[in-house]
């Protein structure tokens, strides 16, 4: 009896101590599509996919495909693109990864910027960061942290409102909402200085300019808020401290501003759908540009061709879902990490 | 008297052959001087499951240790662990850690707001028994028995005269601890006191994966900043035919919260502060009878902070217990009982103010057995909770031995083989947790008990191929469902995560066992070679529950196999524990994995005989002796081989 079982657990271990393959695609090199996944929180696994749209290659971690397995990091919020130069922002790491593109290996990390948020650059040489200070719910005012692109080092920081998100640039001003607040801070990029406050409405998470440089700003729930008061599209004039144009929604929820490459079209999510709206617009519209929920939203500005995520969940892997520039019908879907939720491009 | 002595004489014996043997033999276990009002325990009416129990001595060598130490090296259960004296839960027969109900002193001990126990704020001191029911068991265990139940007890020590002992521990990374024990009885008291006490640095080294190869850094904000554990107990004889006890569990503990290593700029911390009474008193009737009845107040509080962000809860409960055991003619018996619960919780997640809840139970439990080598039981419980009745677990139990029974006296080496079949058939619950009723946002008092049912069966052989040899042989195939599992999805309002009765989980597997035990003279020895495979899937969901049917589920290991061996000779002890989990996939998608890993663990020890009835006993224990470098959890990086030393001075 007890050798054949004694074999039997010994073979049993044997054999299961092979754990799964695990295939690394390497990094493409042309007609790069980033696909950010923000990974499970406190995992570490935080990943950007690089996709070739020519050849419909996949590397799901193009970090750690590019860099001998390095983890990229906790909560992967945004990656901006200047030159041959990637910005991605680490939210629970705490730091800014450089990358050289298109083969994604590390060039430098920025590391100590609290709660990262969104990366713009007015310059091949000046790039800005949004950062959140204080606790969930407590916050502070937030910062904007001013970065060197040739030293990739922080040289200077300016205090906002709370929890500044996606912000904008425009003739050489940064726009930031402050989406614990209900104001857009107007940043004066030559001193470094805020210049101006805009008030909006509560929540404003995302800033873009359209063709006639107009400003455009989505208002929505703060985050960890227990108020949900409506969501509100906003449009302001340079300059202006005040809105020209409020279009309020019936509920809150509203998220993910997007223009297209030519500034003339608005898209944002609503209430489990994908709304188009033309800048010119003066009243929200009520048909879905796609019946369905996106946590991720990028235009391609080399084609137009829509990039859109969906994340099913804090442990499943998301996908991504492209579509022709006039929507309609899907085009194909690949499997990205945990949590995709934004798009670059290079 | 004559009355006890039938009690005594109904149950023991029946008791002691329906009951797994422990599973090792460093160390007998105490005899009681005479047939006293013993009581009858719960696992009397657990025929036909399969029930692990780690003995006195093994015990012992992990005395400063908590629950979270133990349970994974001595018995191979796999325990989700982020980290030394970092949140460490059960996973028995792949359920989840609100899957296995723990009791202390018969009573349910998980925390009400997570329905669940943190076993690294369990420690080892408090009790004096600790062993593990499997599968599903709400009949016997109530709420939360669904793969299994901990049991933790501590059982007076009527042995006459005192005896104590004091311990201190030094080790690796900053650990230092130590313990107390004292016990004494008189013919009508029994008193214990234990307690413990341990700190850690845990600046233990790690590495990480960099483009320019691994990088070594040095854990952060990890520290077990202090752990105390004080359980004093007395029991009192009333009389010939009654007996009264007070147990108290006192534990604190003060940890920083280790992050996932990529994660900047935390200082979190969390104090962990639980207490707890239980009165009891047990009462012999003159037909052979006996009833018992029990109150309990336990106060959890659990305060974590990180950078100024708050989270404060503290849970009053209070609990009592009906219960009378009846003789039903020579060969069976019958328990009817009746259990109430009261909680009141002021838990910054729920809004300003307290909130209450009620529940309450009613079972029975009949254990029959018809011919000494055939056991039935039949048990049964309903349960009440505010959103309506639980499913009724009823259970069903056989043991039949085939042929050459065991000796009754489980303590003697027979040397005569037997095998024994086994079955059960049992429905279990999971009554949903304040968190999941009451949490802002997301909390959904309408949620119903999750529920269960699963079957086991298998066989035990026992042979002793030498004249001081016993080889021991469990084989267990098990298959259990748990329907209506509770899912927080982004269901609530505004899109807030709310749980939902949405999902169905099956679990199906086989456990094997073989333990060798023997002596030669003065040596004695021990080794237990235990293997599972567990699979455990998501069977049924609905769309907008994402995560795949079909896979299995994350943090199961498919494969687990361990080994133990305690040798014992003139004073000296040696121990040594390996364990192999097969990789563990950490995401629903079945995507991202933590690899097989195997441990080992070993201890030596050396006791001196000293004059006055004293003695001294020096242990040497390592931990990943092998030093592996592992993650227990994703981005949670096992300490690397450590060590530490223990030195017991004991008067007995």
């Amino acid at each position: 009896m007890k050798k054949p079982l004694l074999a039997l657990l010994l073979g049993a271990t044997l054999l299961a101590s092979c754990d799964p393959s695990t295939e690394i695609t390497p990094v493409p090199t042309t007609s790069s599509v980033y696909i950010l996944s923000e990974g499970q929180f406190q995992a570490g696994d935080g990943a950007v996919s690089a996709f070739d749209k020519t050849t419909k290659a996949l590397s799901v971690d193009a970090f750690a495909a590019a860099n001998g397995g390095t983890m990229l990091g906790d909560v992967v919020q945004d990656m901006g693109v200047v030159g041959t130069r990637g910005y991605i922002c680490v939210n629970a790491s705490n730091k800014v990864e450089v990358v050289s593109l298109p083969d994604f290996k590390r060039v430098k990390t920025i590391a100590n910027i609290r709660q990262p948020r969104y990366f713009a650059a007015t310059s091949a040489t000046r790039g800005y960061v949004t950062s959140w200070r204080g606790p969930y719910t407590n916050y502070a005012a937030g910062k904007v942290m001013v970065l060197d692109l040739t030293t990739n080092t922080v040289i200077d920081s300016i205090t906002v409102g709370r929890c500044p998100e996606q912000l904008t640039v425009l003739n050489n001003l940064l726009y930031v909402p402050n989406s614990y607040d209900n104001t857009v801070s107007v940043i004066d990029a030559s001193t470094n200085k805020v210049t101006a406050t805009v008030t909006v409405t509560t929540g404003p998470r995302t800033v873009v300019a359209d063709q006639a440089n107009s400003l455009w700003v989505l208002c929505s729930q703060p985050y960890g808020a227990t108020s949900t008061p409506p969501a509100a599209l906003v449009r302001f004039a340079p300059g202006s401290t005040t809105a020209q144009l409020t279009l309020p929604f019936a509920s809150s929820g509203a998220a993910q501003l997007r223009i297209s490459p030519s500034k003339t079209l608005l898209y944002y999510s609503y209430n489990g759908a994908e709304y188009q709206l033309s800048t010119t617009a003066t009243a929200l519209p009520t048909t879905p540009f796609i019946r369905r929920s996106f946590s991720g939203f990028g235009i391609d500005p080399r084609d137009n061709t829509i990039y859109a995520a969906v994340s099913t969940g804090y442990t499943t892997n998301g996908r991504f879902i492209r579509y022709p520039a006039a929507g309609g019908a899907a085009i194909d879907s690949f499997t990205v990490k945990v949590g995709p939720n934004g798009f670059a491009f290079y | 008297m004559a009355s006890c002595a039938l009690v005594a004489g109904l149950c023991v014996p029946l008791g002691a052959r329906g009951q797994a043997r422990p599973d090792t033999l460093t160390g007998r276990r105490h005899r009681l001087p005479e047939a006293r009002v013993r009581a009858v325990r719960p696992e009397r009416f657990a025929v036909g499951s399969q029930r692990l129990e780690i003995d006195s001595a093994a015990l012992a060598q992990y005395r400063s240790g908590t629950a979270a130490d133990v349970l994974g090296a001595r018995l191979g259960l796999y325990i989700k662990n982020y980290g030394p004296g970092q949140l460490a839960t059960l996973s028995l027969r792949g359920t989840s850690a609100q899957h296995t109900a723990v009791l202390w002193n018969g009573l349910n001990i998980a925390l009400p707001t997570l329905g669940q126990n943190d076993l690294a704020l369990l420690p080892i001191s408090g009790n004096t028994q600790l062993s593990v029911q499997l599968g599903p068991a709400a009949a016997l265990y109530g709420s939360g028995a669904v793969g299994g139940a901990l049991v933790l007890r501590t059982e007076p020590d009527w042995r006459p005269g005192l005896r104590g002992s004091v311990q201190g521990d030094l080790g690796s990374f900053g650990l230092r601890g130590g313990s107390l024990e004292a016990r004494t009885a008189t013919a009508a008291v029994a008193v214990r006191i234990a307690a413990s006490y341990r700190q850690a640095q845990n600046n233990y080294p790690y590495f990480v994966r960099e483009p320019t190869g691994l990088v070594r850094y040095t854990m952060q904000n990890a520290a077990l900043r202090h752990q105390w554990s004080i359980s004093p107990d007395i029991a009192w004889r009333v009389g010939t035919a009654g007996e009264l006890t007070a147990s108290v569990w006192l534990t604190d503990a003060d940890r920083e919260i280790q992050q996932g290593v990529s994660v900047a700029g935390s200082n979190a911390r969390e104090i962990d502060q639980s207490r707890r009474l239980v009165l009891g008193y047990r009462q012999a009737t003159q037909h052979g009878g006996q009833w018992q009845v029990r109150g309990a107040w336990f106060e959890d509080i659990i305060n974590y902070s990180d950078q100024g962000a708050v989270s404060n809860s503290r849970v009053r409960t209070t609990q009592s217990q009906a219960e009378y055991t009846a003789p039903l003619g020579q060969h069976a018996s019958l328990r009817l009982g009746l259990e109430g619960q009261h909680f009141a919780a002021v838990v910054d997640g729920y809004g300003a103010g307290p909130i209450t809840e009620n529940r309450a139970a009613a079972f029975g439990l009949l254990r029959y057995d018809p011919r000494p080598t055939l056991r039935l039981s039949a048990n049964v419980r309903q349960a009440a909770l505010p959103a309506g009745l639980a499913p009724l677990t009823p259970t069903l139990g056989v043991e039949w031995d085939i042929f050459q029974p065991f000796s009754p006296d489980s303590a003697v080496l027979a040397d005569r083989p037997g095998l024994t079949l086994k079955a059960s058939a049992a429905r279990t619950y999971r009554a949903p947790t304040l968190n999941e009723r009451y949490w802002r946002p997301g909390g959904n008092p309408d949620l119903l008990a999750e529920s269960g049912h699963g079957y086991e069966a298998g066989l035990r052989h026992r042979v002793a191929p030498g004249a001081h040899v016993v080889l021991e042989t469990e084989l267990t195939a098990f298959y259990q469902l748990v329907d209506n599992w509770v899912q927080w999805l982004p269901l609530g309002a505004g899109g807030s995560y709310s749980p939902r009765n949405l999902r169905q989980v099956r679990s199906q597997g086989l456990e094997a066992s073989t333990t060798l035990r023997g002596h030669l003279g003065r040596y004695r020895a021990a080794a237990r070679l235990a293997y599972s495979y567990t699979q455990t899937q998501k069977t049924q969901g609905v769309a907008v529950d994402a995560d795949p049917v079909g896979l299995q589920l994350a943090y199961v290991p498919l494969h687990r196999a361990n080994f133990t061996t305690d040798h014992n000779w003139r004073g000296w002890l040696g121990s040594a524990t390996y364990t192999f989990t097969s990789y563990v996939y950490t995401n629903a998608s079945a995507s991202s994995f933590l690899p097989a890993v195997g441990l080992l663990t070993a201890t030596l020890g050396r006791t001196v005989p000293l004059p006055g009835r004293t003695s001294l006993t020096l242990l040497l224990q390592s931990t990943n002796l092998l030093n592996r470098i592992y993650d227990s959890y994703p981005a949670r990086p096992a300490p690397p081989q450590a060590y530490s030393v223990s030195l017991r001075f004991a008067y007995h």
